[in-house]
């Protein structure tokens, strides 16, 4: 048992703490509620050991300074809100296409557009996905609880260097402004865990970032240290240039997809509870998981025997595991704060139908309440 | 790049696409454009009067694309700029930048 | 031996893309022989650019270098720059790429200060994209998005640049590649953001309309509307709004370069200095 130490703070602060942690040296955002609290608390941490926050001009900007941070060979964080995901879409593209690690906390509210900055939702579900244009695929986590906000973000980090792309954190506002005691682990434990990007040691005129085995991500070598190649969001060869050459352009995408599709079992992560004697599965995710635990213990205690499968990892989802529940459950409800965005996914993995959904998108929690009064209703 | 010996000035027909504009600050009349049919546009850059370059550089200095090149002032002893390059300067000029009689 | 340029390019990638004649091959060249001039190592050198021909640019060149997206050139440089302040960061972008869509990343680089220099190739058009009309094209040209001629006013990077606070400022045409390399040097060796424009022609996307459709037309029009700011100082007010001057504009060595501003960030959080406050600063408002 690895030791814990507790922490009063918002799950806001609590990504910009772990981004440190996890050896986050820069940081490029822009002020948007409900998520601003990381630019605030990381542009605090950042410059006390030695890294770089800046607030930039826009969205875009910010995205764009940290993809160029994260291109010299830094850990870089950037945080936002549905909006600014809308605007920074095109460069989260071309940290795509070009393999460069990023993680990008996302603080959902509500949408479309404006939409109700101050209040919770998680519509940006679907944006996580395929936030740009094109082929590829995305990571995303979605913290459940305060400890999360932590422990996933460090996460996102070491995947981000793992698989060299951008990693999504979906908080939402609830648990970003929540204000709490969280558990986690302690400093030396996140450091120890840190996987750092992979890095060609051979001779520079040996190395050709882009040529690596069909399932793996690029190997980009820092800038400034002797192996010059070239970023481009342009489909490219071997060395990172422009190419229009057919097979190397099929394989590049097919590469993409393939470095996560074919180490899914690295990515996933899920939460059951309760699940074991359970008649009726409840799904969520994020906080909305906070008032379905909530309600399954009350469910119970009126002999309901209620379980949640909560996915950690969004994307790639977790198929397999949902197909096997979806054989095992009849009563299945998907529980989301939007109007069903995962319960597609939900009902592909499964290959049904019939799942029952509570969704909600007036900004509004989920009160436990509100599920105990769904269950009863359809089943 | 690999400069050949006691050459005042040479080019690289690789890399040449037959702008005309090395030809066009020529003071001399060292340049002109010969027809080539398999260039893209139709021409070459070719070194006429090597004799009468003088080492002013405007030629590879005006170049977008590597492909003309002048010795160092300190390797080659160039030629005076002379009347009679002068003119063939300019009717070059006055020929589209083609080879005089060509 | 002539200029080795060869020592600086990807010669595999030659010859460029760019059409016969263009400009960016002569600003490319110059910007070679000033960064040998300078005798920096090329591991200690990113190039960043932007969408259009001039994106093109970082690829030939054999240093770290970015293809970005368009207009975002000087966000992505910001980043690389103020993560490894030690080294030299260049961007490169099209008038379109730098005044339209991007504006406002070069005016809030110019804004910063940051030690970085901007190469605005400004060849009146969009020219990758087939003739349309971009902030730079003058009124009446044809374009291919305004064929009745174009009404959209132009404006002057270079005044935009000054007046957002970039600390060097210069303006130079591809005819004059020996006054661009000294100017190109000049920037590069500046400390804070430093703002070029190197007029250049596109004589194919917006000369073969407008009545140049060589490259020597396309520049010998470009001689025409500049002149050394020398010159165009003793223009009447009048006179000069049909010119543009080149040279150097502004060379302001004192002005506060971020990346060091930043340094006293760090110290403030480290403990090692009191907070900043508007009396560390010449400029009050």
């Amino acid at each position: 048992m690895s030791k814990k130490r507790e922490v009063i703070a918002s799950g806001n602060d609590l990504a910009a703490m772990a981004a440190v942690d996890a050896g986050c040296m820069f940081f490029g955002g822009y002020p948007i509620t409900p998520s601003s609290e990381v630019m605030h608390t990381i542009s605090d941490l950042l410059p006390k050991v030695g890294g770089v926050a800046i607030q930039m001009e826009d969205e875009i900007g910010g995205v764009a300074a940290a993809i160029g941070a994260s291109m010299s060979g830094v850990r870089s964080l950037t945080a936002t809100s549905g909006p600014g995901i809308s605007l920074k879409a095109e460069n989260l593209g071309l940290a795509q296409m070009a393999e460069v690690p990023l993680v990008v906390v996302n603080v959902m509210r509500g949408g479309p557009s404006t939409g109700l900055p101050t209040r919770v939702s998680q519509g940006d579900v679907a944006q996580a996905k395929n936030p740009s244009h094109g082929d590829y695929k995305s990571i995303t986590l979605c913290a459940g609880n305060l400890a999360e906000c932590y422990t996933e973000t460090v996460r996102a980090f070491n995947l981000a260097d793992r698989f060299m792309q951008p990693v999504f954190v979906l908080l939402d506002e609830t648990i970003g402004h929540m204000h709490a005691k969280a558990e986690l682990p302690t400093v030396e434990e996140v450091k120890a865990s840190i996987k750092p990007r992979r890095k060609f040691e051979g001779d520079p005129k040996d190395y050709h970032p882009y040529e690596v085995p069909q399932d793996e991500p690029a190997i980009l070598n820092p800038m400034f240290q002797g192996y010059r190649y070239h970023f481009t969001g342009l489909h490219h060869d071997r060395d990172g240039f422009p190419t229009e050459e057919k097979e190397t352009c099929r394989k590049l995408i097919d590469r993409l997809f393939r470095k996560v599709d074919e180490h899914r079992d690295e990515i996933e992560l899920n939460e059951e509870y309760l699940l074991d004697d359970a008649d009726i599965l409840l799904i969520g995710y994020g906080s909305a998981s906070l008032a379905i635990r909530e309600a399954i213990d009350r469910l119970r205690e009126q002999g309901i025997k209620a379980g949640m499968f909560r996915p950690i990892t969004l994307w790639p989802s977790p198929e397999e595991r949902l197909f096997e529940l979806g054989q095992k459950f009849d009563k299945v409800l998907s529980i989301e704060l939007n109007q069903g965005q995962y319960l597609e996914e939900i009902q592909r993995a499964m290959g049904r139908k019939d799942i029952q959904k509570l969704t909600k998108t007036n900004g509004r929690p989920f009160s436990p309440q509100d599920i105990i009064d769904k269950v009863k209703e359809v089943f | 790049m690999k400069a050949p010996e006691n050459t005042p000035v040479w080019t690289n027909e690789a890399n040449c696409k037959a702008c005309d504009l090395c030809v066009s600050v020529c003071p001399a009349g060292v340049l002109a454009m010969r027809y080539e049919p398999h260039s893209v546009l139709g021409s070459m850059i070719t070194i006429i009067a090597p004799e009468d370059c003088i080492g002013c550089n405007e030629c590879e200095l005006a170049c977008p694309d590597f492909a003309i090149y002048v010795a160092d002032k300190k390797e080659y002893k160039f030629a005076k700029l002379s009347d009679q390059a002068k003119e063939r300067a300019k009717k070059i000029a006055e020929n589209d930048y083609m080879m005089l009689g060509a | 031996m002539a200029f080795n340029y060869d020592e600086y390019l990807r010669t595999e990638k030659m010859p460029t893309l760019w059409c016969w004649g263009c400009g960016d091959g002569v600003i490319l060249k110059a910007f070679i022989r000033a960064v040998d001039k300078l005798g920096w190592n090329k591991d200690d050198v990113c190039v960043v650019s932007g969408i259009g021909c001039s994106g093109r640019f970082s690829s030939y060149v054999d240093f770290n270098t970015v293809h970005t997206t368009h207009g975002r050139t000087v966000a992505f440089a910001t980043g690389i720059k103020l993560a490894n302040p030690d080294k030299h960061v260049i961007c490169v972008a099209g008038d379109g790429d730098a005044l339209a869509i991007g504006g406002n990343h070069t005016i809030h680089g110019c804004r910063r200060n940051i030690d970085m220099t901007l190469i605005v190739i400004q060849n009146f058009i969009y020219g990758l994209t087939n003739s349309q009309t971009s902030p730079t094209t003058p009124r009446g040209f044809w374009t291919v998005s305004q064929k009745a001629g174009n009404i959209d006013p132009t404006f002057d990077g270079c005044k935009l640049a000054e007046a957002a606070g970039a600390s060097f400022v210069a303006r130079e045409n591809v005819s004059e590649p020996r006054k661009l390399e000294k100017v190109l040097y000049k920037a590069l060796a500046h400390k804070g953001f430093s703002y070029v424009e190197a007029m250049s022609n596109c004589h194919i996307n917006l000369g073969r309309k407008n009545k140049m459709a060589s490259a020597i037309e396309n520049l010998d029009w470009i001689d025409s509307i500049t002149m050394p700011k020398k010159k165009w100082d003793a223009l009447s007010e009048e006179e000069k709004i049909n010119y543009l001057p080149t040279g150097v504009l502004k060379e302001d060595t004192e002005a506060e370069e971020y990346c060091d501003m930043y340094e006293e960030v760090k110290k403030v959080h480290q403990g090692l200095r009191p907070k900043i406050t508007p009396d560390d600063f010449k400029k009050k408002i």
